[in-house]
């Protein structure tokens, strides 16, 4: 497959996946402003915008106290993480961007995948805050989650699996590792800074993760932040666990041919299993899970990055005479 | 919906009505079917098509005016019908042609025969900016210079006309087929029942074109179709076609020249290019030999082509071909090389490069259309008859200034068919053009994609310029 349709194929899951993480996040958000105490939605604010790692608008900075956000109007925050464009994370940024990366590969997608990305964009290109402000911003976040989920069913229904399919399951994947461990560094950083045991930002985090009644039935309804945690990084049975999310992604590098430097490809598996092992063998012995976290972290970018030189960008070094 | 209020004009051709406004013959289904249904259902049937161009993101952005956004072409869902033996006139008028430019262009980068001995003065070709002597003394493969061609024919009371034949890198063949297809599915009974002849079969016949042209040796040919990227305004046609072909779509950048081939950067390593279906104008093809500041092309690619080890389609330097003082020279070059009389007759051409032609133009600028030897797309134009006395004045200097660079015709009564606007049947002028095929031989889908000028009165159909188009329908023997 053609390098840069592999790269376009990566990067449109990569967007749609974080679309929907945002969609998660701000309709949770929506359903606080209704009747959550102003501490639990500033704490909401604050958990969006670390995790992404952008200052939000005010001059509010994304890690100080939580009053900050008192400052801030909580329209123009969902406005900037919902339908501005200059923010690149924002959800109609990333529907954006996964749409032109699907332009420029609709080749090697399906027609009904094209169509399901196409559509949904279009219905909410020219929609504004207002127009779901007053009625219901989390029927808007509902209804957009679950375009955003048919398009992954589609995918899964319709995509021929050829090395397209798995270059396509790899975003999903990475991004889920990336921005699952940027929520739960930011849970972990926030909790500590401010010294709370916030149930209810931990039952929204399960939400997040769709892994509330998961949770329910392995513990009890009673949260304890470790076993949530415990939970949401090992537990291969949740869809998003980052352990299923890190294993799913080197069954698909396994199934994806070597690239054209075998050293780099290997380089590229062997850290894929380091980050396995890291989550299956030192998280349950580590103390210093901020620290198991952050590495995660460092470790999934290597990954999205060493992908791109064993796949994407590789070093052109001559061609072999028995290719001429 | 009746037809009562469709104006019929003697003086243009009407695709579907005789001049008594009866329906012609080969229209008489789909003037039945029409008139059946009721303004409702024609409306809702124009939306469909609509939407459906816009779900499938059949849409293009026109230069200039990037703020607009995406536009779909605008769907005439009311089609043109051609009876079959209109069709196979045309279709061996095209076939002439092809045959005869692809002799002109083997010719004029070798032995220049045509010119030697007079049927074209030198000056004609030397002056030409798409003639590129870097292709002087190379062949193509049977001949097919030129293996894409979308040749645009006008009807007059007088019969079919050729307007401009576009041989470089033509395109709206994907318009034809989406449009085909979405006409169809809302005029199911009445194109089953009139046994339209299929066009959707293009991509097969432009792969056969294509393998034809593989370079000697090669017999399972990688094909690859070179885009100028994204954001290029017919980029939805070379996405479909590339999955048409099964083949790469790729940019400048994907290709790498090493050795005198042409290898593209694959996930798996280089992969070797045998043919490459090329939508990027000569200029910006390879950047070591044409525009060095073009990112667009392949540095070296011509270097390969030159040694035979990759097939450019079209070749570079077609241009010289549909150059517009060339068009003049068409009918003498099909008598020159094949010793037939021009099926297809030629719109009357006066060249300003020849005192009397640029006399003659001067002179009767409101009454010409005045057209710039190698514009294309309808920019830099003069329609006389709908413009002002200073923008003729104006005109007139530009074409003092640099005479060789213009050429005019006379305004010719483009034919109209009907059209919905506004949920009513109304004529509005229309073209053809259908999109021939050559490699080893020629290959042609019966039909093409008819443009629409759909502003009324307005003889201006292309896309860019708020033209439209409509589905063709051939109809078998």
């Amino acid at each position: 497959m053609l390098s840069n349709s592999a790269n376009g194929i990566y990067w449109m899951a990569r967007y749609m996946e974080r679309a929907s993480y945002m969609c998660r996040l701000l309709h949770i958000q929506s359903e606080a402003l209704v009747d959550r105490p102003v501490s639990e939605i500033q704490f909401g604010w604050r958990r969006i915008y670390t995790a992404i790692n952008r200052n939000p608008l005010g001059g509010v900075q994304a890690v100080g106290p939580l009053d900050d956000y008192n400052l801030v109007d909580a329209y123009l925050l969902t406005d900037e993480l919902t339908f501005v464009r200059d923010n690149p994370e924002s959800i109609l940024s990333c529907l954006e961007r996964g749409r032109e990366n699907a332009r420029q590969i609709r080749h090697c997608v399906s027609d009904q995948m094209w169509t399901a990305l196409n559509t949904e964009f279009l219905r909410i290109r020219d929609v504004k805050l207002t127009d779901i402000w007053l009625a219901s911003p989390s029927s808007f976040y509902e209804e957009l989650l679950a375009a955003i989920d048919r398009f992954s069913g589609v995918a899964t229904a319709t995509m021929y699996r050829d090395e397209g399919w798995h270059f396509f399951r790899v975003g999903q994947f990475i991004e889920r590792v990336q921005f699952g461990c940027s929520l739960l560094l930011t849970q972990k950083m926030i909790e500590n800074q401010s010294g709370e045991l916030a149930e209810a930002s931990w039952r929204s985090l399960l939400k997040i993760f769709h892994a509330s009644g998961a949770y329910d039935r392995t513990y009890s309804i009673e949260i304890q932040p470790d076993l949530v945690l415990d939970l949401l990084v090992t537990d291969r049975r949740i869809p998003e666990s980052l352990l299923r999310s890190v294993d799913r992604t080197t069954q698909e590098l396994s199934s994806l041919g070597d690239g054209p430097d075998a050293a780099t490809s290997g380089a590229l598996r062997r850290l894929a299993g380091r980050l396995g092992a890291l989550l299956r063998y030192d998280w349950p012995d580590r103390d210093d899970r901020d620290e198991v976290l952050r590495q995660v972290l460092r470790y999934s970018r290597q990954l999205d990055s060493l992908l791109s030189k064993t796949y994407f960008n590789y070093a052109f070094q001559g061609v072999p005479r028995s290719d001429i | 919906m009746e037809f009562q209020k469709y104006e019929i004009e003697p003086s243009f051709y009407d695709e579907m009505f005789h001049r008594d406004g009866s329906p012609r013959q080969h229209c008489v289904e789909l003037h039945a079917t029409l008139s059946d249904l009721t303004e409702l259902d024609l409306s809702t049937m124009q939306e469909r098509v609509t939407r459906s161009f816009y779900d499938e993101g059949i849409t293009f952005i026109v230069y200039g005016d990037e703020a607009a956004g995406e536009r779909i072409i605008p769907i005439d869902c009311v089609p043109r019908v051609l009876a079959n033996a209109e069709w196979r006139h045309i279709e061996t008028g095209l076939d002439q042609r092809l045959r005869a430019l692809n002799l002109f262009l083997q010719d004029v980068y070798n032995e220049a025969r045509i010119i030697a001995d007079g049927v074209i003065p030198t000056d004609v070709i030397r002056d030409c900016p798409q003639y590129r002597i870097e292709m002087r003394g190379l062949s193509a493969l049977h001949g097919a210079w030129v293996a894409v061609c979308g040749t645009d024919l006008v009807r007059t009371n007088d019969g079919f006309r050729v307007l401009e034949d576009n041989l470089r890198v033509p395109s709206g063949v994907s318009y034809m087929i989406a449009t085909r297809k979405a006409v169809k599915a809302n005029l199911r009974g009445v194109y089953r029942r009139s046994n339209v002849l299929d066009v959707e079969h293009y991509g097969k016949l432009l792969l056969s074109t294509l393998r034809d042209l593989a370079p000697p040796g090669v017999t399972d040919p990688t094909i690859a179709l070179l885009t100028p990227g994204v954001y290029n305004s017919a980029f939805y046609e070379h996405m479909f076609l590339a999955r048409e072909l099964d083949a790469e779509l790729v940019e400048g950048r994907d290709l790498i020249v090493n050795d005198g081939y042409v290898y593209m950067r694959t996930t798996s390593g280089l992969r070797r290019v045998d043919v490459i279906y090329r939508r990027v104008d000569d200029d910006f093809i390879d950047p070591l030999v044409f525009r060095p500041d073009s990112y667009l092309g392949v540095p070296g690619l011509l270097h390969a082509y030159r040694l035979g080890n990759v097939t450019l389609a079209n070749a570079p330097g077609t241009g010289v071909a549909d150059d517009k003082s060339v068009y003049a020279y068409v009918p003498d070059i099909i008598r020159y090389y094949l010793s037939e009389e021009p099926i297809l007759a030629n719109v009357d051409t006066y060249l300003c490069r020849q005192p009397e032609g640029l006399e003659y133009t001067l002179d009767n600028l409101e009454d010409l259309v005045v057209k710039e030897v190698g514009g294309s797309g309808g920019y830099g134009m003069l329609i006389g008859p709908h413009s002002t006395a200073q923008e003729r004045q104006d005109y007139a200097k530009q074409i003092q200034a640099n005479p060789k660079n213009y050429i005019s015709q006379p305004v010719l009564d483009l034919s109209r068919a009907p059209c919905l606007i506004d949920d009513q049947f109304e004529p509005r002028h229309v073209d053809l053009r259908p999109f021939v095929l050559r490699g080893n031989e020629t290959r042609i889908v019966p039909g093409g994609l008819c443009r629409i000028a759909l502003k009324r009165g307005s003889l201006v159909v292309n896309s860019s310029q708020g033209g439209g188009a409509k589905d063709i329908w051939v109809l078998p023997d």
